[in-house]
């Protein structure tokens, strides 16, 4: 309900005292009014007593004034004769004496002189009268209460009574009244006869209510104690003491006090009372409201910096006690500057490279895009500076000084150019991000600088030289990314090194497209589908039958858009792009089909796949290869190149092994070229060696080429190998291997690659010139 | 001298009983017994007998002395039967002075502030009761009961009166005392006719007599 601590406090405080100080004026207001009370019961008491005396008194005044008449002989004497207008002057004159309001005779036989006998009941009277001695009591005469007062009259014997009477009207009431100590309201209540039984009814009615009425009812029958009742003045303390009544009927003296003049004189001590609890609440809410405050507000502070904190920013809380709050604050302190401090290691690790210190790849993103944003309308040129020969130079000088000279090589563009941002992108290449807006000048200045950058680093106590490229690229807000532009530096600077150039920006046309390289690749998958991948065939001359014993597939495609498209092209992409093996299966498989026909046209042809350097250790890829040669009886020669066992050497070894075992023929292929190793040409179980072409091919101009051809069929030889020779071009060439002893030449001038139907044309037409002639002399 | 007085009285009455007997050979007495409603004997209860229901004609004289005395303070006797016409009188034995009234009607009459040594007397007229009373002393209350007949007495102590010599045959008896809760103090009793000796018991009720002093 309340959200806010200062609040609940202030309420929870002024709450509890409300409810302390709402018990004390209670307490107070009840012990008031019980004092009040109890005083105002024994005043009631009290007057009641002075009633029951005031009330005796005047009974026996009246007494006294009928026993006076009663007992005077005239009075006698006219009575007993009776003698009318005596009596009455007698009565008359008692009363006006005496302040009666009655003065009356009644004789024996219940005749009355004084009074209109249709005032009252006389023979209630008499009755009343007869019945006791000196009756006296309430009697209604006229409709209203009076108190009367009987002698008998003896002369001697009873001849009548006087009675006298006074009226208890409102004037004896307030006679009454006076005589109490409190302001009393005195009242005669009379048990009358109505339609619904007995009732009790004030002289006046206004003095009067159903409640006080039903109490004096019940007053009388019980022991008259006063009791609390809603009387005509509200709620009043009533007493009511029952008044004898004169032959029958009943009458009682009601004294009633309001309980509001009772609580009178106390109201000013409840007011006191009110208000002392009213300045305490106040000054317990404003109390309450000011420590809360202060337990609340560094609270809420320490929320507010909480939320800051959460957001980022920097804060610090003001620590203002030494109380728990104040250890509070101090503990958040120390807290956010932990998680800065923290947030700004791993910020710094985000963005710079553990080992040098330099912004790191994500950290030149960022800058690139930010520079990229700042102003959209110009390139955001940026250099990719590679270390060349960087996994020698760090051999040489090892890892920390390797380390150090990158950090000083950064420490150089930085000094040449202030401007620059310089961070690493890979182990031996920095990349720099200029300010430079045009990309030839940025080339030009960054290949005029190179000298500067080149000059030998002091490491370690020596001088290290060194030697770096530049790739530079350009990139527009939109046009190009952070990622692509330092990609395109980083192919710049391959183009550069390729290029032999000390600075080279990015050429697109140059690297092409790897998008539609990788479309190519899927479009090869189809193409094995579609027949638009085939195979072509160059025969293999047998130098000492001169027969055509075998011959070399090689792949061809004929793109649908692009048209013809060599080897080189697609090979070495499958290669890269893992596709090789799909390619292979696919040219050993037609290969085996293309012998098969060749078989059925009566040509029994060794069949030359080259094996791509990537599945010579695929273990996999020779198993199945192993059972499709022999599912199909092939007779089958894997060319693979001796550097291609150099990656994986025991398992290549092995599939070798496992090639030869059954019965597939291995050919190393291009000796020469390359890093060629004689320890492998050792441990390879291969069956024959193929010159690479270059040799062949400058045999006949270059006596050198010649030396080393004949050189390697020796070897091969000596070795228990068969020699092949490729790119024979020439007759001469041709007859300067025959004469070396080569087993097996390969060329144009033998015969170009072909498809199977031309292959079996001219297998059949060689066959039929073998015949004819010697095939030697007819080539040459 | 008075003792001799009352004897001789007494004598004279007996003997004018006898000539009474003579003459109506058949008489007797009869005996009341009056009781209050309590069951108390009543003294001082006034029984008369009318033969026939009628007064007696001529002259009535009971053997009795017709004197209210005034001694320690009180009539003596508290009831005296007289017959109309009687002297009565009223010697004061106090040696306090008396004032005697009666304002009964016919019988009126006022003996104002009389000392000892002074008798007065005073003539009953009228037949019914004389209530007489002291102006002075409210304590003194008395009754003289003037009657029209010769066979009247009052009862003593133990409620007892006996009527001498009341002829047989029918006749009207009332009680009478001055408490008697009744018209005129007084009640019939049921015996229609009398026939030698006769006893009767008679019930009354008393009220109580009004006190002078509170």
């Amino acid at each position: 309900m309340f959200h806010r601590l200062q609040t609940r406090l202030t309420v929870l405080y002024a709450g509890l005292f409300a409810l302390a100080l709402g018990a004390i004026a209670v307490t107070v207001y009840l012990t008031i009014a019980a004092t009040a009370q109890q005083a105002v019961r024994q005043e009631l008491a009290a007057t009641g007593g002075v009633f029951d005396r005031v009330w005796a008194l005047r009974t026996q005044r009246l007494r006294d004034g009928a026993d006076l008449l009663s007992r005077d002989f005239g009075f006698r004497a006219a009575v007993a004769t009776r003698d009318a207008p005596t009596i009455t002057s007698a009565l008359a004159n008692l009363r006006g004496r005496m302040g009666l309001d009655l003065a009356v005779m009644m004789n024996v036989d219940g005749e009355l002189t004084g009074v209109d006998p249709s005032k009252l009941d006389a023979e209630r009277l008499w009755t009343a009268l007869d019945a006791e001695d000196g009756a006296g009591g309430v009697f209604m005469v006229g409709g209203e209460p009076y108190q009367l007062i009987s002698a008998p009259i003896l002369s001697p014997t009873l001849t009548g009574w006087v009675v006298f009477g006074v009226r208890l009207d409102d004037r004896e009431m307030r006679a009454l009244e006076r005589l109490s100590a409190i302001r009393l309201d005195a009242d005669v209540f009379s048990r009358e006869t109505a339609r619904d039984g007995e009732q009790w009814r004030a002289q006046d009615a206004d003095r009067q209510t159903p409640a006080l009425t039903a109490f004096v009812a019940q007053a009388l029958k019980g022991d008259g104690a006063p009791g609390r009742v809603q009387g005509p003045a509200g709620d009043e303390l009533v007493l009511a003491k029952p008044l004898k009544a004169l032959g029958g009927g009943a009458s009682a003296l009601v004294l009633r006090y309001p309980l509001a003049l009772a609580l009178a004189p106390y109201r000013l001590l409840l007011a006191a009372v009110a208000l002392a609890g009213l300045v305490g609440a106040a000054l317990v809410i404003a109390a309450s409201w000011m420590l809360s405050r202060g337990l609340a507000r560094p609270i809420a502070e320490l929320d507010a910096a909480a939320q800051e904190l959460e957001q980022g920013r920097e804060v610090q809380v003001a620590v203002q006690t030494r109380d728990e709050i104040g250890r509070l604050a101090e503990s958040f302190n120390r807290m956010a500057d932990g998680i800065r401090d923290r947030e700004a290691r791993i910020t710094h690790l985000a963005m710079h490279d553990a080992e040098t210190g330099l912004a790191n790849r994500h950290a030149l993103e960022t800058e690139i895009a930010a520079r990229m944003a700042a102003d959209p309308s110009q390139p955001v040129i940026i250099g990719a500076l590679g270390l060349d020969r960087f996994t020698f130079v760090r051999g040489a000088i090892g890892y920390a000084l390797a380390t150090e000279l990158i950090v000083e090589i950064g420490e150089r563009v930085r000094s040449h150019n202030p401007d620059v941002m310089v961070g690493r992108l890979t182990t031996s290449t920095l990349c720099v991000v200029s300010s430079f807006t045009d990309l030839d000048e940025a080339v030009a200045v960054v290949t005029s600088a190179t000298p500067i950058l080149e000059a030998p680093v002091r490491l370690g106590g020596d001088l290290v030289d060194i030697h770096v490229s530049n790739g530079l690229a350009a990139g527009r807000q939109g046009e190009s990314d952070p990622h692509r532009l330092i990609e395109q530096a980083m192919i710049a600077l391959d183009q550069a090194r390729d290029a032999g150039r000390k600075a080279a920006a990015f050429d697109e046309t140059a690297y092409g497209d790897p998008a539609s390289n990788l479309s190519l690749m899927s479009e090869m998958l189809e193409a094995v589908r579609t027949g638009a991948l085939f195979l072509n065939h160059q025969p293999k001359l047998d130098l000492r039958t001169g027969a055509i014993t075998g011959s070399e597939a090689l792949v061809r495609w004929i793109h649908p858009a692009r048209g013809f498209l060599g080897p080189d092209l697609f090979v070495g992409m499958a290669e890269e792009t893992g596709h090789i093996r799909a390619l292979t299966d696919y040219v050993i498989d037609q290969a085996i089909a293309d012998q098969q026909v060749l078989r059925a046209a009566g040509h029994d042809l060794l069949m030359s796949v080259n094996i791509s350097g990537r599945l010579i250790d695929d273990l996999g890829f020779a198993r199945q290869a192993i059972e499709r040669v022999a599912q199909a009886g092939a007779r089958m020669c894997f060319e693979i190149t001796e550097t291609a066992v150099v990656g994986n050497a025991a398992v290549a070894l092995q599939v070798l092994e496992q090639f030869a075992a059954a019965g597939i023929a291995v050919s190393i292929d291009d000796y020469g070229s390359g890093l060629s190793s004689l320890a492998y040409l050792k441990q390879i179980r291969a069956d024959e060696l193929k010159i690479d072409k270059a040799f062949v091919m400058g045999m006949d101009r270059e006596a050198k080429d010649a030396l080393l051809v004949k050189s390697t069929v020796d070897l091969a030889h000596s070795l228990g190998l068969k020699v092949v020779a490729e790119g024979v071009e020439s007759r001469e060439a041709l007859a300067m291997l025959q004469v070396m002893g080569c087993d097996i030449a390969q060329g144009y001038h033998i015969a170009r690659p072909m498809g199977l139907p031309a292959l079996t044309e001219f297998l059949a037409a060689w066959g039929a010139e073998e015949e004819a002639a010697d095939p030697l002399a007819k080539k040459a | 001298m008075r003792k001799i007085v009352a004897s001789s009285l007494k004598i004279a009455s007996i003997l004018f009983s006898v000539a009474i007997f003579s003459t109506h050979a058949m008489a007797a007495d009869l005996t009341l017994s009056v009781r209050g409603s309590d069951g108390k004997p009543v003294a001082d209860a006034v029984v008369t007998v009318y033969p026939g229901g009628q007064p007696t004609k001529g002259p009535i004289k009971f053997d009795w002395p017709y004197r209210v005395a005034q001694q320690n303070i009180q009539f003596n006797p508290f009831v005296l039967i007289v017959p109309a016409g009687a002297e009565v009188s009223f010697p004061n034995l106090d040696k306090v002075r008396h004032h005697v009234y009666s304002f009964s009607a016919g019988n009126r009459f006022e003996l104002k502030l009389y000392g000892r040594e002074e008798n007065r007397v005073v003539r009953m007229p009228a037949v019914g009761v004389a209530a007489i009373g002291c102006n002075i002393h409210d304590q003194m209350v008395g009754f003289i009961k003037v009657v029209d007949t010769q066979y009247a007495a009052k009862t003593d102590a133990s409620g007892k009166a006996v009527i001498r010599g009341a002829p047989d045959g029918p006749v009207v008896v009332k009680v009478w005392h001055p408490y008697l809760r009744a018209p005129r103090n007084e009640k019939t009793v049921p015996l229609a006719a009398l026939r030698g000796a006769v006893s009767q018991d008679v019930s009354i009720e008393l009220r109580a007599p009004a006190a002078m002093s509170h």
